[in-house]
């Protein structure tokens, strides 16, 4: 029997409190149960799961950014010994509907993006061609006999110059421009404060284009039975139920055929959100084969076909009274979207969190989002937040240097305080509670900020002048809710699911939708659900990411999981504990008052002489026999939970940077984070998560960038020998310090964490070289920071300066 | 089918085997692939990445920069040798376990065979030298802290056993 149980209202205060005093998981750093696997090398990510008689899909790519397909000669491929089977555009149009997407911007049109180029490609990269043989090895041999006739079209790869008049159209049947779409929020009347401010800051922001590179590149693994209309996916994602609603829709089969499986994923950083060409070529493959088609993205094509991240240009405008009090805060900002809209398309949340953790209440923003002729841009961790952070944060430390003020009194000045929440910003979202001006101070007072302000800017014996800088943010965590996503057109929900199922053995399967990416949702859930069955953590055991067993949910995103999952795993677990005490109870002979869950036990609650074990309390359950006249045979519940609104997670971040004035070499020798994320489940994995996130956010503010030649249009650090990630040696020391204010939207008072690193790194370190550096009057507008940027902005400070003496 | 297939003669994880590869099979998809030991994973395939390291002959090797008949004759260690015979992680595998040095996991085998070998070097190494060394495996998940914690830690308990192997000798 399922008890389905209804998602209830938000959890009453004094509830949460009660709970919270009698925590014996929850907050506890349990040690992982997926390391267990992982450290013996028996996880199974995608390319470990292998098929008899499977074959192996090779992709052929557009190598020009523009280009039209005059023709295609597969006929020398095809007569390759091992070669089965060759896809082209035209087949593709003829067997599927072009690929769909999971967060539309509003009013944007369905762009005809099929799995394979029709009549013409728009990036480098896009698959032209694929074909299935015996090995991987041989199906490359074949792509390189395929002939194809390109005719390069003219192209555009920086997104200001696509709309502007006379750009090369990429999709000019669907578009009358580059424009894909464009939207806004307001609040207020920004533009008259502005007029009005006695300080109006402008400037252009531009955040450079990176990968979320995560270790492992994308694959899938396609079984079709014919017989039983059944297509097996295997894949690394992050969204099994959704990759199946969009497989669904592009293959024009019901989802009931499709069951989607994920078991270890190599990391998705939001690059494994949704359905990318490949997975419907492999489906397609293996449809007409009938045989098992594997394709594994090898590195060198990760570069290419898998969605960038953060490209954008930030047009912002700060104003504010003599006082240094913002009075209103405007921001338009261009998205480089790439060639086709990716499943996740450009990022809202730079309109959400915009104002960041300030006082204002007139604001506008405008996002523009444009087309080029580059690699998709989709969500990468953070997903608009840490290019708001770093426009923003900047501009303070800017207003501070004009208005001849302290950065950090500039800050809490502005800052709102705890009772100024909930806040609404203009985008409609809540903050719903934090102390974020503490997180400041605690920041200011890691790094020793006063007496670092009051001492000269002068050069240490080697050269170098130290410098500090801030950088204060809140977070969106999770979704507000269905209704808010219908809004922005969302093709999914905000909520989680579970369902915990008893088995004979006494202990609990525990079946979430969600994935497993790192994220160490296995350890949590179990830890939850632990906590409110009175149950062992071991008896929990979590089964992850599989459409067939799992209840439908929305996946690993967003920092969103444990906002919703929290209210579904108690939700399930309320309904699933009294019905194990009822049955408990009964075997016992006691009232269900009198009987509390233990280890693996039911027992009396104060005689200890009265016990039965969970594994006869479940088979009475699964049989059916030995339980009341009024129960029904079965334990297994499900619930499906939204949180009532989005919980903001907040913080401040302080580097520490040494600069040499002459050659603009730098390092940073100290990174402090001050963050809340709520009540923490697993303090170690919330560590884990801050400092991961952290390094991928000093990776693309120090030196991480996807760049393109401006001539031919071609990705210039396309391997993993050109583009920088950080190393062991290059992470700087980093010292993190957390307060705990608990959400009063989430269940158990949680906030997201999986994201929050990434945010505040590139502000941090620009405003801690201008610091180092005021005497010589740089600035910073652009990600990443390197030595070479830093010694042009001395050069041009010093231009400015003589061209100011002359 | 066959093209130009070789056999290979090898000791994998103390075990005597002998399989077939193609003469451009790189020595990481030999092991996954032909021989069955998918705990070593494949990353780059340009030896960046680091995620296909192992142990050949007692050095650490990046097996997707090998070719497979280079295994010819070789003993070979792989992620799956390390857990003790009872089936308990051993220590390396413990102290990763201990200080979260894996989230994902998928590049956690090339470490713990890299940090099995720095081991077998019986020389003390500060955390700086530590950073140095596993700079050659990369990890986009933990930000390596807790990688270096557990190799720290291990390399010093790998230091305290050989020191005391040496009183009793």
């Amino acid at each position: 029997m399922n008890e389905f149980v209804e998602a209830p209202a938000a959890p009453k205060e004094t509830t949460r409190q009660e709970e919270s005093l009698k925590h014996r998981l929850i907050g506890t750093s349990v040690p992982r149960t997926e390391d267990e696997r992982l450290l013996r090398g028996d996880g199974r990510f995608t390319d470990d799961v292998q098929f008899a008689h499977q074959l192996e899909m090779a992709v052929g790519r557009c190598p020009f950014p523009h280009a039209r397909i005059l023709s295609i000669d597969v006929s020398r491929a095809l007569e390759l010994e091992g070669v089965k089977h060759v896809l082209t555009g035209e087949q593709v149009r003829e067997q599927s509907a072009p690929l769909t997407v999971l967060r539309p911007v509003p009013g944007a049109p369905q762009l005809p993006y099929y799995a394979l180029a029709q009549d013409k490609a728009t990036y480098e990269g896009q698959p032209v061609v694929s074909v299935v043989a015996v090995s991987r090895a041989l199906a490359e041999d074949a792509i390189e006999l395929i002939e194809i006739e390109y005719e390069p079209l003219p192209h555009v790869s920086d997104a200001i110059a696509a709309l502007e008049e006379g750009a090369p159209l990429l999709h000019p049947q669907s578009l009358a421009s580059n424009l894909l779409a464009s939207n806004g929020d307001r609040a207020g009347e920004p533009e008259a404060r502005i007029e009005a401010a006695d300080v109006v800051l402008r400037s252009r922001m531009r955040i450079g284009r990176v990968t979320p590179l995560p270790m492992e590149t994308r694959g899938v693994v396609a079984v079709w039975r014919p017989g039983a209309r059944e297509l097996s996916i295997h894949t690394s994602t992050q969204v099994p139920h959704l990759v199946r609603k969009q497989l669904a829709e592009s293959l024009r089969i019901g989802e009931e055929c499709i069951r989607v499986s994920a078991s270890d994923v190599g990391g998705g950083f939001g690059m494994k959100l949704g359905v990318y060409p490949e997975d419907v070529l492999a489906s397609l493959h293996a449809m007409a084969l009938r045989r098992p088609v594997k394709w594994i993205e090898d590195r060198m094509e990760h570069f290419r076909a898998s969605t960038h991240g953060r490209e954008s240009i930030h047009d912002y405008c700060l104003a504010a009274d003599a006082e240094g009090r913002f009075v209103a805060m405007t921001n338009t900002y261009t998205t480089d979207i790439g060639g086709w809209n990716s499943p996740f398309g450009s990022s809202q949340l730079s309109s959400v969190i915009f104002t960041g953790p300030y006082r204002v209440a007139d604001a506008a923003v405008e996002r523009r989002v444009a087309m080029t002729n580059k690699t998709p841009v989709g969500a990468y961790r953070g997903y608009g937040q840490p290019e708001v952070n770093f426009a923003l944060e900047v501009l303070v430390d800017r207003l501070a240097r004009k208005l001849g003020k302290d950065p950090l009194a500039l800050r809490e000045l502005n800052m709102l305080r705890p009772e100024d929440l909930p806040w609404t910003v203009p985008s409609g979202a809540v903050y719903d509670s934090g102390d974020y001006l503490r997180t400041l101070r605690m920041a200011a007072e890691a790094v020793d900020y006063a007496a670092h302000r009051a001492s000269p800017r002068v050069p240490r014996p080697d050269g170098r002048i130290l410098g500090i800088g801030l950088s204060s943010f809140v977070e969106r965590t999770g979704y507000a809710s269905a209704r808010f996503l219908a809004n922005r057109g969302s093709k999914f929900g905000a909520h989680e699911s579970v369902t915990l199922r008893a088995n004979r053995s006494g202990t609990i399967d525990l079946y979430t939708g969600v994935s497993s990416i790192g994220q160490s949702s296995e350890t949590a859930f179990a830890q939850i659900c632990a906590e409110v069955l009175g149950v062992d953590f071991d008896a929990v055991r979590v089964h992850s990411g599989d459409t067939a067993s799992s209840p439908l949910n929305t996946g690993a995103f967003a920092s969103r999981t444990l906002i919703a999952a929290a209210g579904a795993l108690r939700e399930a677990a309320l309904p699933f504990r009294d019905k194990t005490l009822r049955l408990g109870a009964w075997a016992l002979g006691i009232a269900p008052e009198e009987a509390v869950i233990e280890g693996y036990e039911v027992r009396h609650r104060d005689d200890a002489d009265k016990r039965v074990p969970l594994s006869d309390v479940f088979s009475r359950a699964i049989l059916g026999q030995g339980i009341p006249h009024d129960e029904t045979p079965g334990l297994e519940t499900t619930a499906h939970f939204e949180p009532p609104s989005a919980a903001f997670s907040f913080g401040t971040a302080a580097a520490v940077v040494a600069v040499d004035p002459e050659t603009g070499e730098f390092s940073v020798e100290r990174f402090v984070m001050v963050h809340d994320c709520g009540v923490a489940v697993n303090p170690m994995i919330v560590e884990g998560q801050v400092r991961g996130a952290l390094v991928q956010g000093l990776g693309a503010a120090l030196g991480e960038e996807l760049r393109y030649d401006a001539v031919t249009g071609q990705l210039l650090s396309g391997s993993m020998l050109d583009y920088a990630v950080p190393r062991a040696a290059d992470v700087p020391p980093i010292e993190l310090l957390h307060t705990e204010v608990p959400s009063p939207v989430t269940t158990f008072g949680v906030r997201g964490v999986g994201e929050v690193g990434t945010i505040p790194p590139g502000a941090a370190i620009a405003n801690a070289l201008c610091d180092a550096l005021a005497d010589y009057g740089v600035e910073f507008s652009a990600l990443p920071i390197t030595p070479e940027s830093v010694w042009r902005a001395l050069q041009a400070a010093r231009e400015s300066t003589q061209g100011a003496a002359a | 089918m066959t093209l130009n297939e070789n056999e290979i003669t090898l000791t994998l994880n103390g075990e005597s085997v002998r399989a077939w590869a193609p003469s451009r099979m790189h020595a990481a998809d030999f092991l996954r692939q032909r021989l069955g030991r998918t705990g070593t994973h494949v990353g780059c395939e340009q030896g960046v990445c680091g995620m296909c390291t192992v142990m050949v002959d007692g050095q650490a090797v990046k097996s997707c920069l090998m070719l497979a008949a280079q295994l010819d004759g070789a003993e070979v260690r792989t992620v799956e040798s390390l857990a003790e015979e009872n089936g308990d992680l051993n220590a390396l595998q413990q102290a990763f376990k201990r200080h979260h040095g894996l989230q994902c996991g998928f590049c956690t085998p090339g470490f713990l065979m890299l940090a099995t070998s720095l081991a077998a070097r019986g020389e003390p190494m500060s955390r700086e030298q530590i950073r140095d060394e596993i700079s050659g495996v990369l990890c986009r998940c933990t930000g390596y802290e807790g990688i270096v914690r557990a190799v720290e830690e291990y390399l010093q308990l790998q230091q305290n056993e050989g020191q005391v192997v040496e009183v009793e000798a």
